[in-house]
């Protein structure tokens, strides 16, 4: 059985304000002011080498944000969020270099190959409980490595992966990846619909609500009508392609695409992102994702450490800070006023 | 690859995998946690074997085995101690424990890399020379691993059925609740488990260094293999967790022997899949997923 992830104080009231239309409107504009002081202050600082911090936190917001929907709010304890991530890579770069489609065309269609993916691995797992879901969808993870290994002749590119993706091209100008700021702007695009689908539209919604019924008391919302399979594999399916998606800007973005973004670095920096956001506290995940990807470029200098470093952090925001900032903020707002 | 190499390779992996599951099942049945770094701390095994025998002291390895086993159990009671009990107080725990068995997974591995460097190491075979069985040669190695397999996993039996402290396991992994009020100390219990679990694969970790050279990944392999074990057998249970091992390493014998090496671990994975599709409970399962 998932134990409930928020308190129980919070929950009676809480919930039809917090996850219902109630300050929809607040809430959007809220979000989206948030996101053009971000844009803002890129654009004023003008650096190439934050151009491209602040590109990776674009990126890494929308994954973690699939991540966050799938073992935050819905309680599915999914540790295949990277493999989605690689899919759509893969799947945009083969798209593109052996199948000769641009990269604006490639990248969609990735994104449709993730959300089946998705529905794939979920299918399996809507049958598991708890650990069980952790350990199969690991251990895909785990496996995709030597599959990609083996199925080169499918033009996967073995261990060195796949070379030479397409920049993005639109409206007959084309973005290389020297052309930082234009990146900026589209990677914060894809951020800024990536999170706002996540948490105003999908999370907000009918849907939304019964993911978190299931997560609470999965069998009161089986017994209420609520179809737990079908809304796990479409929660899935949502998350797989929206992080899919992502993958595959990400690919185009640096041109290459190797079996390292399966490696344990990436899978690290996720899971710290997660570990200090925490799950299932908007906007928790996406300070998260900000603290990791600047922290990690400060950590650069101490290379040989910073993996070490990583994993402490893990374990050290999980056991001091439970519920992560998410947590944190909540507690700080709730003390301002009573109703937040 | 004749019937009898199958039965040999079969047996000897099949006990050393028995060792390392066995510990996995026993933590998982006490105190409900998934232990992602399992993998990490049979690398740990090996590493600290290694350390003794050629870093430092320059031990012979019967005494570096010896003292690497208390050493193990007092790494479990620390790490049950220091970072899993304090989980236990929030309501989500058990997502919070696998990201702190995930997360201390990492930190061993990449804790090893930094202190022994990213190449491999070796420890050279125990016992030298070999018998001849149905005209297949066998190495002394491989019989006294079987040997001392048998005798680990003879011991904790004894030691669950037979002593007050292996009851008291039992007791707790039968019901947690029940056993906390009739005055057992469960966090101890729970100590207790990790510590003897850090053991079964640490204790592997170096018997099998010889075949699987030691390197700080080298851990995730027999995680996995021992997680398909658990879960075929049926989640904490011991024995069958014993039985799975012995059928799941005939399978990969003939897998090895029929297909190739390259296949044995989707073989696992394919396993894995078909069991959790078709009977997540296991073959001597107690509880329903």
């Amino acid at each position: 059985m998932t134990k409930p992830i928020q308190d129980s104080r919070s929950r009676p009231a809480g919930l039809s304000s917090r996850f219902t239309g109630a300050h929809y409107l607040r809430d959007s504009l809220a979000f989206l002011g948030c996101a053009m002081a971000f844009l803002a202050a890129g654009l004023v600082i003008g650096e190439n080498y934050v151009f491209h911090i602040l590109i990776l936190i674009c990126i890494w917001s929308a994954v973690i944000a699939g991540w966050d929907l799938l073992i935050g709010y819905a309680g599915v304890f999914n540790y295949a969020q990277l493999v989605f991530f690689a899919v759509g890579a893969y799947g945009s770069a083969m798209l593109s270099v052996s199948g000769g489609l641009p990269a604006l065309a490639a990248i969609p269609l990735a994104a449709g190959i993730g959300g089946l993916f998705g529905a794939l691995i979920a299918i399996p797992s809507a049958r598991l409980k708890g650990e069980y879901v952790a350990l199969f969808t690991f251990a895909v993870h785990l496996a995709l490595p030597s599959i990609l290994q083996q199925t080169r002749g499918l033009g996967t590119g073995g261990s060195t992966g796949i070379l030479g993706l397409p920049p993005i091209s639109l409206f007959s100008q084309t973005f290389y990846a020297i052309d930082k700021q234009a990146w900026f702007l589209m990677a914060l695009i894809v951020a800024v619909i990536c999170i706002y689908l996540i948490y105003f539209v999908v999370l907000r919604s009918r849907f939304g609500l019964a993911l978190l019924a299931m997560r609470d008391a999965p069998a009161f919302s089986e017994a209420l009508g609520v179809n737990g399979r079908r809304y796990q594999i479409a929660a899935f399916a949502i998350s797989a392609a929206i992080t899919a998606f992502a993958g595959a800007f990400y690919a185009h973005y640096t041109a290459v695409v190797t079996p390292r973004i399966l490696g344990t670095e990436f899978f690290l920096m996720a899971m710290v992102m997660l570990a200090i956001g925490g799950m299932g506290r908007f906007p928790g995940a996406l300070l998260g994702v900000c603290v990791v990807v600047i922290g990690n470029e400060v950590l650069r200098s101490f290379d040989s450490y910073r993996l070490f470093a990583l994993g402490l952090i893990v374990i050290g925001s999980v056991i001091f800070l439970p519920h992560g900032l998410g947590g944190v903020l909540r507690r700080f707002g709730k003390k301002d006023s009573p109703r937040a | 690859m004749n019937i009898v190499e199958i039965l040999i390779s079969g047996t000897t992996q099949g006990a050393v995998y028995c060792v390392i599951a066995m510990g996995l099942s026993l933590v998982y049945g006490t105190s409900r946690i998934l232990n992602f770094a399992h993998g990490a701390l049979y690398t740990l095994g090996g590493y600290i074997a290694w350390f003794l025998m050629y870093g430092g002291p320059g031990l012979s390895f019967g005494l570096a085995f010896v003292v690497s086993l208390p050493l193990l159990f007092c790494i479990g009671v620390a790490l049950e101690a220091g970072i899993i009990r304090p989980l236990r107080r929030h309501a989500n725990w058990q997502i919070n424990a696998i990201m702190v068995t995930l997360g201390l997974a990492f930190v061993i591995e990449n804790g090893l890399q930094l202190l022994f460097g990213p190449k491999t190491k070796t420890i050279p075979a125990f016992i030298e020379g070999g018998v001849s069985i149905g005209g297949t040669t066998v190495s002394l190695y491989k019989i006294a691993l079987v040997g001392i397999s048998v005798l680990l996993v003879v011991l904790l039996e004894l030691f669950l059925a037979r002593t007050r402290a292996g009851k008291s396991v039992q007791a707790v992994s039968q019901d947690l609740q029940a056993a906390a009020q009739v005055g057992i100390n469960v966090n101890r219990v729970f100590g207790l488990a990790l510590g003897l679990s850090v053991v079964l694969t640490g204790a592997a970790g170096i018997l099998l260094a010889p075949v699987f050279q030691i390197s700080p990944t080298g851990g995730w392999s027999p995680f996995l293999k021992a997680f398909v074990i658990v879960v075929f057998g049926g989640l904490g249970s011991t024995r069958g967790a014993m039985l799975a091992a012995f059928i799941l390493a005939f399978l990969e014998a003939i897998v090895v022997a029929s297909v190739g090496p390259g296949w044995a671990m989707p073989a696992w994975l394919i396993v894995l899949m078909i069991v959790l599709m078709t009977r997540p409970k296991g073959l001597l399962g107690v509880w329903e997923n």
